[in-house]
């Protein structure tokens, strides 16, 4: 099932290839097609949530094969609460992103879609792969897509942006696969089951290890002071490329410290809590800062990432229930509320061809549709009680005041932390102002046409999980619950006994 | 009677009534104005009288279940069950929430009404009802919330529609060229998260000191934890509940100074005027800035608790030597008098009465932390009913002078056109004068205003003012008297204040061609305004005291209170500190029960005289031209006209923030860290070290691994240095393939 679901948008991607030996490519079939496949692999993860019982806590609906055996490399694919969100996310995320470049991609299209499916196909697999080699290469896989759609359909400066997205992506994993390759030989495994129980054989080492993991993935997030690609590549890249960029990719950074940071390294996880909260309130403040001063809307929705996912990061290291479930709970939102905002930029952009706060003003007048769904998504980003940031955000900052990895005033870190949700409506409601309040007084702003048919039917679909999650959010968290508890449980066992 | 279910329609309804605006109003105006302004505005008003009758079934519902409070759960809100945390939508119907429920619907009601005529002919007319039903949904859960999260999501929701209706007529320039509304409407949103992020911790320590964040759950584990002597466990030591609930209390002071515009944070509230006048009405005068003190009213428990642990000297529940009930109440009255002073030198009325309602707010804050709850509320009830009327009256004064404007505008126009050039406004009281002969209704309504929030007998201001006096002066301690000192000066600085008002809008003659044009408003605005001016002169009767010790002492041992204390019998059903005094467990200060004649008269005669200082000694024939200096300009009162924490924010916070903004994103984040540290260092570094082991390594013949990383790293640093070229997507073509290659030599190594 979970190998049908990863390797569906591959299907696709081969078919569309494929179009031109039977002399029938054009760009709308092309077109169709990619959002045909991008809605089923919606649905077939739909079906994997159906299958799916929150009551267990560990793996599910696993695929195991060897693969090479003699170095105890396996193809394991497993899917637990930790990750069933995050592939609801993604296949959700990824058609809309596939839809709404419907009328923003007019050149080489049949290679931005097979790309697009390839990339889809790629983070599924890093989302469920369950054997440290498999996942590694998933996790590379990523970068080449996402490579070239910032590479050929981004802005002006994407050259340079897309080299540096995969430099430093690259190199950040490059030490990851040296604590993977060090794990496997000890091990003789790379099974992350296998490893977790056997983890043993290298926790002596495991301070250097967690480091490895930690950078690539903290590059990922991004976590403070590891952000400086993420507002070049945002500002560069097609608007479903920034979509996919905030609402999916980031979370395979917040993912990995999950899945692999504190049930491989718990003592270490435990010890470096504090470090890497501190860095992720830093994050939170510094992005909120940063954002403030942005003339441009799309580095400042960029700038906002890195504060948003400061609060995931700290609800990661609060190493409680409330914090990882906080955590995984923003990651959702901040990729619904970010990827809408993008989508947002995108569709002004589409009409304007310019992303300048001073080019707006008063765009209420002539958008009052855009303009209320604006509204609705600054104020998700913003964490307005009632729709879905607020709900993460306030468990995350629950859990962090009642964290006991953070030593024993921990309400600092809360306190710090809790001023983000300040600066968040200063900076948010600073563009919200520039761009659609104040005089309707450029000539080219009086003739924009509102959201038409397509625009606002993608803007209803993030509306309604906006909503949703604000209002009900309950059955997200029961996903999860069990999976979180019992990962909690194993990093303080093993922390209390390292730590007395 | 039980119509407990009922309560959901009170959010139901307002509901329905701002997606009718949303989607059905556009249409029905653009279709025809005038019956579709009728549809919109009317369809409104209809789903918030249709709420304040589901108030009135809760009102009767209680009184037939003996007062007792009952939730009616909806459905789950956030549930994290591993840590357990569970938060319904739950609606708490006691007395506390209904007599909320009633005022904000009824007021709302009102001016729901008043609106349809005020707002006539604006273009975002459906726009407008849209956003008052939203604010009326919001408010309604703030009030009925039965969790401190609930009360959250309302009071957050208020404030959102407050920047939305300060900002209502978002494309509104000034001279200077601001887009003052939207700033205005930005600024309280700002401020008002000030105020949030203390209201966030506050949460968040309770859940973790008491285990639960309902309001029953928390003040049944603080009173046993208490009574008990207990400790609390948090943050993994043992700490007192007094402690705990000082912080606590500071907190919410801090969270209600942000909604309920005291110092520090009162400075939003002036600019707010920028909305539409009866926003002002509703939302920043009678409902949503009394959130804080519905907040302190509602913790009375905490706040008691934290109060008596600082009498007992509990380790660490105090500040600075004072309990959290002190601040409070040291806030509100130091607020009180600060407002009063500042208005003092406000021209635009609509700024007068703003001031007026921060130093009102400040009566009540007081009231709640001094633990005259009930005197709280019965203030927080009479001052909605008089300042609604006033922000009407002062609404329908503002559209007479427009009204009168427009007259002289097209009168003008006939002629010729020199006046057009000319700035007029017609919110500023230099312009105004003798308008008592057009607009008597107005007028009349107006004094009625005056004289209940001035405190004069028998108007609805006296007696609730007068509550909070008699219980800051009969109980003991310096903070009390303190704050009774405080709370006179404002009430002396109210009725010059007022005073100063009246005479300037309605006496002498008129000092603009508008003013002499102007005009009464239309039926539909002045209704209200008479219904609102009945409630001001009535008002006393919902808590009117005994007259003497002896007649509350014999209606005692009766058991029959009559109409006395109505307000007191029926909200010690929710203020649970009654009952936790009764039962020793706090001592709880006692508001007299009849009435203290000294402090009654002191205040009357010093309202008195304040009336008659500013309307016959120093207005008494001034102004006499638009353009002539305030008397009291020159005098020590005027420094108050510069704002003293305005000043300090737009000249320290605001200006230290743009500039850190600016110097974080350009020199730390730019030129620092993005040009130099990673365009040239790291990337130098790098095409440095490829271009050593490419000609250094390469050249010496070193073996084939180290020469095979040279070449790779060589590639990179081709790469590197050509970035503007098209080789970089070989070289990642390059990698594609190599990951390709792998993968194929993995799967069929196997």
């Amino acid at each position: 099932m979970l190998t049908i679901l990863t390797f569906f948008p591959v299907v696709g991607a081969l078919i569309i290839l494929a179009l031109k030996l039977f002399k029938k490519e054009t760009d709308l079939l092309i077109k169709q097609l990619a959002v045909g496949f991008s809605v089923a692999t919606f649905l077939l993860s739909l079906l994997v949530l159906a299958q799916f019982d929150m009551a267990v806590s560990g793996l599910q609906m696993v695929n195991r094969a060897a693969w090479i055996p003699s170095w105890g490399i396996s193809y394991l694919m497993g899917v637990d609460g930790l990750s069933i969100l995050m592939v609801l996310l993604t296949t959700f995320i990824s058609m809309l992103a596939i839809a709404s470049s419907w009328t923003a991609i007019t050149t080489q299209v049949k290679s931005y879609y097979v790309f697009m499916l390839l990339l889809e196909a790629g983070m599924l697999g890093v989302f469920l792969a369950q054997d440290l080699f498999l996942f590694y290469i998933f996790w590379e896989f990523t970068l080449i897509p996402m490579y070239f759609l910032i590479g050929i359909w981004g802005g002006k400066n994407r050259i340079y942006a897309s080299i540096k997205f995969f430099l430093y992506t690259m190199a950040g994993s490059l030490l990851m696969l040296l604590a993977i390759l060090y794990m496997g030989i000890t091990n003789g495994t790379f099974a992350l089951p296998d490893l977790i129980a056997g983890r043993e054989a290298f926790a002596a080492a495991q301070n250097w290890l967690f480091i490895g993991f930690a950078i690539a993935f903290a590059i990922k997030v991004p976590l403070f002071p590891f952000h400086s690609w993420l507002p070049d590549a945002h500002t560069e890249a097609p608007t479903a490329g920034s979509i996919i960029l905030a609402g999916v990719l980031l979370k395979m950074g917040t993912y990995g410290f999950m899945r692999f940071n504190l049930p491989l390294f718990p003592e270490a996880s435990y010890q470096f809590a504090p470090t890497i909260a501190v860095l992720a309130i830093i994050g939170i403040i510094y992005g909120a800062i940063v954002s403030f001063a942005q003339k441009d809307v799309k580095k400042l929705v960029a700038y906002s990432s890195i504060s948003h996912l400061g609060f995931v990061m700290l609800g990661i290291f609060a190493l409680n229930e409330a914090g990882l479930q906080g955590a995984i709970l923003q990651g959702v939102n901040h990729g619904l509320s970010t990827g809408a905002l993008f989508f947002l930029v995108g569709v002004i952009y589409e009409q304007r061809h310019t992303r300048m706060m001073a080019d707006f003003g008063g765009l209420w007048k002539v958008m009052p549709v855009f303009a209320v769904t604006s509204l609705i998504v600054t104020l998700s980003s913003m964490g307005l009680p009632g729709l879905n940031g607020f709900v993460g955000e306030f468990t995350i900052l629950l859990g962090s005041m009642g964290s006991t990895a953070l030593g024993t005033r921990p309400w600092i870190y809360t306190a710090f932390a809790t001023t983000g949700v300040i600066l968040a409506a200063v900076y948010l409601l600073w563009m919200y102002q520039n761009v659609f309040m104040g005089p309707l007084d450029k000539e080219e702003n009086k003739k924009l046409r509102d959201m038409n048919g397509g625009e606002l039917a993608i803007m209803l679909s993030f509306l309604l999980f906006i909503f949703w999650i604000g209002i009900a959010p309950s059955a997200y968290f029961l996903l999860m619950d069990s999976t979180v508890a019992k990962l909690v449980a194993h990093v303080m066992a093993a922390a209390t006994v390292a730590m007395p | 009677m039980n119509a407990f279910g009922l309560a959901p329609l009170l959010l139901i309804f307002p509901a329905i009534g701002v997606l009718f605006n949303t989607f059905a109003g556009p249409r029905l105006i653009r279709a025809e104005r005038k019956t579709g302004e009728m549809y919109a505005g009317w369809f409104a008003s209809l789903m918030a009288i249709l709420a304040f009758l589901v108030a009135v079934m809760l009102y009767f519902s209680l009184r037939a279940h003996d007062y007792h409070a009952e939730t009616v759960r909806l459905f789950d809100w956030i549930v994290v069950p591993s840590a357990g945390f569970t938060i319904p939508w739950a609606i708490q119907v006691d007395t506390l929430s209904v007599t909320m429920m009633l005022v904000v619907t009824g007021v709302g009601s009102l001016i729901h009404i008043y609106a349809i005529g005020y707002m006539h002919g604006d273009p975002g007319f459906h726009r407008f009802f849209a956003y008052l039903n939203l604010f009326l949904f919001f408010m309604l859960i703030l009030v009925s919330g039965s969790t401190y999260l609930m009360l959250f999501v309302g009071w957050e929701g208020v404030g959102l529609c407050s920047y939305l209706l300060i900002g209502f007529w978002f494309d509104r320039v000034n001279e200077q060229g601001k887009v003052m509304n939207a700033d205005a409407g930005r600024k309280a949103f700002v401020v008002n998260r000030v105020g949030d992020f203390a209201m966030v911790l506050a949460m968040i320590l309770l859940f973790w000191a008491f285990g639960s964040l309902d309001f029953g759950a928390v003040f049944g584990s603080a009173v046993d934890l208490f009574a008990h002597g207990e400790m609390v466990t948090l943050f993994g030591m043992e700490m007192t509940v007094g402690a705990v609930l000082t912080a606590v209390t500071i907190l919410f002071l801090l969270g209600a100074a942000g909604k309920s515009a005291q110092i520090p944070f009162y400075v939003w509230l002036p600019d707010a005027m920028a909305g539409p006048t009866p926003v002002s009405a509703l939302i920043h005068a009678a409902t949503m800035v009394t959130a804080g003190v519905y907040l302190m009213v509602r913790s009375n428990v905490l706040l008691e608790i934290a109060r008596q642990s600082t009498l007992d000297g509990v380790a660490g529940a105090s500040l600075l030597g004072l309990s959290g009930p002190d601040w409070i109440a040291l806030t509100g009255a130091a607020t009180a008098v600060l407002a009063g002073l500042i208005a003092f030198t406000q021209f635009d009325i609509k700024k007068v009465l703003a001031y007026s309602t921060i130093s009102q707010l400040g009566f009540m804050v007081a009231a709640a932390g001094m633990g005259a709850y009930v005197a709280a509320m019965f203030h927080l009830i009479t001052h909605a009913f008089f300042k609604a009327l006033l922000f009407l009256g002062s609404g329908s004064v503002i559209h007479g002078m427009e009204h009168g404007h427009h007259h002289v505008h097209e009168h003008d126009h006939e002629h010729d056109a020199h006046h057009k050039a000319e700035k007029f406004d017609p919110q500023d009281m230099r312009t105004m004068g003798g308008l008592r002969h057009k607009m008597p209704i107005t007028f009349a309504v107006y004094m009625v205003g005056t004289l209940a929030l001035a405190g004069i007998f028998p108007f609805a201001g006296f007696w609730s003012k007068d509550e909070i006096l008699a219980h800051a002066s009969t109980n003991h301690g310096s903070i009390f008297t303190a704050v009774y000192i405080l709370l006179t000066v404002a009430a002396f600085c109210t009725a010059f204040y007022m005073g100063r008002q009246i005479k300037m809008i309605f006496f002498g003659s008129p000092r603009h061609e508008a003013a002499e044009q102007a005009s009464e408003s239309a039926p539909i605005m002045t209704y209200p305004l008479i219904i609102l001016a009945a409630l001001s002169l009535l008002g006393g009767l919902l808590n009117f005291p005994f007259f003497t010790e002896s007649a509350y002492k014999a209606a005692k041992a009766a058991h029959s209170f009559g109409i006395n204390l109505g307000l007191e019998h029926w909200l010690e059903h929710s203020i649970t500190a009654f009952a936790l005094t009764e039962e020793g467990i706090v001592h709880m200060p006692h508001t007299p029960t009849w009435m203290q004649v000294d402090v009654a008269l002191i205040s009357t005669i010093l309202a008195l005289a304040a009336l008659a200082l500013a309307v016959g000694v120093v207005y008494r024939k001034r102004p006499q031209t638009a353009t002539e200096r305030d008397p009291l300009q020159g005098t020590p009162i005027w420094w108050f006209a510069i704002l003293p924490f305005e000043w300090f924010y737009m000249h320290t916070v605001v200006p230290a923030f743009k500039w850190s903004a600016r110097w974080l994103a350009e020199v730390l984040d730019g030129a620092f860290w993005h040009d130099f540290v990673h365009d040239n260092i790291i990337r130098d570094l790098f095409v440095g070290f490829a271009k050593f082991s490419a000609n250094v390594l390469d050249a010496n013949g070193v073996d084939g691994l180290v020469n095979g990383s040279g070449r790779l790293t060589h590639a990179v640093g081709a790469v590197l240095r050509k970035t503007q070229t098209g080789y970089a997507r070989n070289y990642a073509l390059g990698v594609f393939l190599g990951t390709v290659i792998l993968l194929a030599y993995f799967i069929f190594a196997s």
